[in-house]
């Protein structure tokens, strides 16, 4: 156990401190504040206020402002004109910053054409909304409160029998949840796995390996390193989540992440998904570092291992639509697909117990599987240097009888080879 | 509490496919010993020293390592130079040390300071915090021994120590291996540098397509491969000499006559002749054992003529 442990942090410290690592966990999160501070920047600059303006005409054609009332805070901006020709002319000599035309069908379109030389300010838009919705309820007397009228639009969603309840903000936080969990999965998975293969083909081609496993088991190395790069792997999630966090305290969006639901089921199933789903994709990883010769060919066959991930994201629209549908059904319980695609699902529906317990359970099993396997791979492979597994091989292998397929060439040099094939 | 026998390989055999590469090898390192194993390339010498060190099972037979099967305390106390060398090639060279050193058991601090005290020892003290890939290629063969013996191990297993090395540095590992010995180390040396075996080891296993040929103390393989004849430089009539049946030039040497005895005759006996005969004159006059280098050779050349001799067989039957 103590070896295990030296192995974890060796592999998290060494790795930590790679330019890499560095450059993914520090850098990614630097660029997406640099250009946001940048986009700030630049709109603030650009970004006036209908109090800037002096004057704002208008054409209505509809008649809705006929009871001739103004907003509050606004009581000189907008003047009339009878037609486009002379609200035209008023922009051109300069008496208006510019002017809206209030289409003749509007009771029916809620069409407002708005023109300007300099563009107008980002919220003239709803000013004119404020102008023609007061002018028209305080016509009718209705007596609501204004804003009630205006947020017309709220409504609220009832997931399944007992299920959230939603508004439209916590809707959007809620695709929002699953889209962070899926990529976030995919990056920290990939990069970490990534790393673990990188490390075992490097330690081969330097043929540590040999010393390596005098001192501590394969099966004690390859657990050393799935954890060690496990916490790497989170060291990174949590340096992206708390500049995710930062960039959206500096903005002032933080609206929308409001609306993100981080209910103890999603987190507790989340994190399942993300440590089954991990060492599940790194124990392949760890496989094929064992037993090939060179970044590139790892490289080459980790996007067959790693091209699984993102199928669920080709089904996007389905998930957010149809969650209980067929596919996304299928691919969550599909265990190289069932991370993502079942947090997805949770995200928006209920799912039936059956299908969560289904889909670890089968997520589980293969996982075990697959490192148990990989162990055995990883034990065989890294001693054979040069030497390419074929297929039938990495079978043999697995069932415990690798050298059926063997030449005997793996212990000996390249003189001898011809020595004992002649 | 330190055992007399480190290592005790019985009746080991390992095959892949139908490849035998070990056949039924049996043999005993004693502590405070150098054991040479040799071979030629491809005999099987490898596949041995990593059944040894547990990173292949044998097929049959059993290794003991200090009289119990091989466990995580026992691989602690074992160091092995591995042929095919390397180490972290991006890390500093005291770290590796220290990393491969904590691995064997050590505190970090007691690899620390021991990773210092070899360097020191080996001169490269200035190289500490240099990366490996920064070390000429004799400075990484010296660090990579360096890590061998870093734990100070009761067991070591050196695959060529010497290769890729300077006399001045040979002379350095040389020295470090004999220390060891005298400390009561156990010292497995697999080696081509047959010199090397003759100066340092006390006693060898010969393997031989996977067969063992020769097991014993140097000295008496040396004497079993030793003729019933003298090497003599000077001047004489040596066909003359009472009990020589055939002179010959003595094979490897400038002036030297190899004379063969007869049977009832031996070399105490030749020399009363010669020292009774006048105008003999002799300036060496020794055994005719021969080195190590030859017995190798002939061992590895009546191999491959008798199963040559075998495949002649078989296919005359086909």
């Amino acid at each position: 156990m103590n070896k295990v442990w030296l192995v974890i942090k060796r592999e998290y410290l060494y790795n930590l401190r790679r330019p890499a690592f560095l450059f993914a966990a520090l850098g990614t999160p630097i660029f997406f504040i640099a250009i946001f501070v940048l986009s700030i920047v630049i709109t603030s600059e650009t970004q006036r206020d209908v109090a800037d303006l002096t004057q704002v005409g208008y054409v209505d054609n509809a008649g809705v402002l006929n009871a001739g009332m103004m907003l509050e805070d606004y009581p000189d901006l907008f003047s009339a004109y009878p037609d486009e020709t002379a609200a035209r002319a008023a922009l051109d000599d300069g008496t208006v910053d510019g002017y809206a035309v209030i289409a003749e069908n509007y009771m029916q379109s809620g069409v407002v054409n708005l023109y300007s030389y300099d563009g107008l300010p980002e919220n003239m838009r709803s000013v004119v909304d404020q102008l023609i919705t007061l002018n028209l309820t305080q016509g009718v007397e209705l007596g609501l409160p204004q804003n009630l009228v205006l947020d017309s639009l709220e409504m609220t969603v009832q997931l399944g029998e007992g299920g959230r309840e939603l508004n439209d903000e916590a809707l959007i936080g809620l695709i929002i949840f699953p889209l962070i969990f899926a990529i976030v999965f995919v990056m920290a998975t990939q990069f970490t796995s990534g790393f673990l293969m990188s490390g075992l083909v490097d330690e081969r081609t330097n043929r540590i390996m040999e010393v390596l496993v005098t001192s501590v088991t394969p099966g004690q190395l390859l657990t050393g390193k799935l954890i060690g790069l496990f916490l790497l792997g989170l060291t990174q999630l949590t340096i992206w989540v708390g500049a995710g966090l930062a960039v959206s305290l500096l903005g002032r969006d933080v609206e929308i992440l409001s609306g993100v639901i981080l209910t103890p089921d999603m987190v507790i199933f989340g994190l399942i998904y993300f440590v089954l789903g991990y060492l599940l994709v790194a124990s392949v990883m760890a496989g094929i570092g064992a037993i090939v010769n060179s970044e590139q060919e790892s490289r080459q066959m980790a996007f067959f291992i790693t091209f699984p991930l993102f199928v669920p994201y080709f089904f996007l629209v389905q998930f957010l639509l149809e969650p209980n549908d067929t596919i996304p059904v299928v691919l969550s319980l599909i265990p190289f697909t069932a991370p993502m695609s079942m947090m997805m699902r949770l995200g928006v529906t209920t799912v039936p117990a059956w299908q969560i317990a289904a889909s670890i359970g089968l997520l589980l099993l293969t996982t075990v599987v697959f490192t148990w396997g990989s162990i055995k791979v990883f034990r065989w492979g890294l001693l054979l240097y040069g030497k390419k597994l074929r297929p039938r091989e990495i079978l043999a292998v697995l069932r415990g009888n690798p050298y059926a397929y063997s030449d005997p060439v793996i212990e000996t040099t390249g003189q001898a080879v011809k020595e004992t094939s002649r | 509490m330190k055992e007399q026998v480190a290592l005790q390989v019985d009746h080991v055999s390992k095959s892949y496919g139908d490849f035998r590469a070990v056949d039924n090898v049996s043999f005993e390192v004693n502590r405070g010993e150098i054991f040479a194993m040799l071979g030629p390339n491809g005999a099987g010498k490898s596949t041995t020293i990593r059944m040894i060190l547990d990173i292949m099972k044998p097929d049959t037979g059993t290794i003991r390592v200090f009289g119990a099967p091989i466990n995580d305390a026992s691989k602690d106390r074992i160091g092995y130079l591995p042929e095919e060398r390397g180490l972290y090639k991006g890390v500093k060279v005291i770290d590796v040390m220290t990393y491969l050193g904590t691995l064997k058991g050590m505190s970090h601090r007691n690899a620390h300071d021991r990773a210092m005290e070899m360097l020191e020892r080996l001169d490269l003290q200035d190289n500490a915090n240099s990366k490996v890939s920064e070390l000429s290629k004799g400075m990484g063969q010296k660090v990579q021994f360096a890590v061998t013996v870093l734990h100070e191990p009761d067991l070591v297993i050196i695959d060529e120590p010497f290769s890729g090395l300077d006399p001045v540095n040979t002379m350095t590992i040389k020295q470090l291996i004999l220390d060891m010995r005298e400390k009561g180390t156990a010292i497995i040396m697999s080696t081509h540098q047959m010199q090397q075996v003759e100066e340092m080891a006390d006693r060898l296993l010969m393997i031989n397509r996977g067969k063992q040929a020769l097991y014993g103390s140097v000295n008496d393989v040396r004497r079993q491969y030793a003729l019933h004849a003298v090497i003599v430089d000077g001047e004489g009539n040596w066909e003359g000499l009472p009990g020589v049946v055939q002179v010959e030039n003595a094979p490897n040497e400038r002036d030297s006559k190899l004379l063969h005895l007869a049977e009832n005759v031996s070399t105490n006996d030749l020399l009363a002749s010669i020292a009774a005969t006048p105008g003999t004159n002799i300036t060496r006059f020794e055994e005719a054992v021969p080195s190590l280098n030859d017995i190798f050779i002939r061992v590895v050349g009546e191999r491959v003529l008798s199963t040559g001799d075998v495949e002649r067989v078989e296919m005359e039957r086909v």
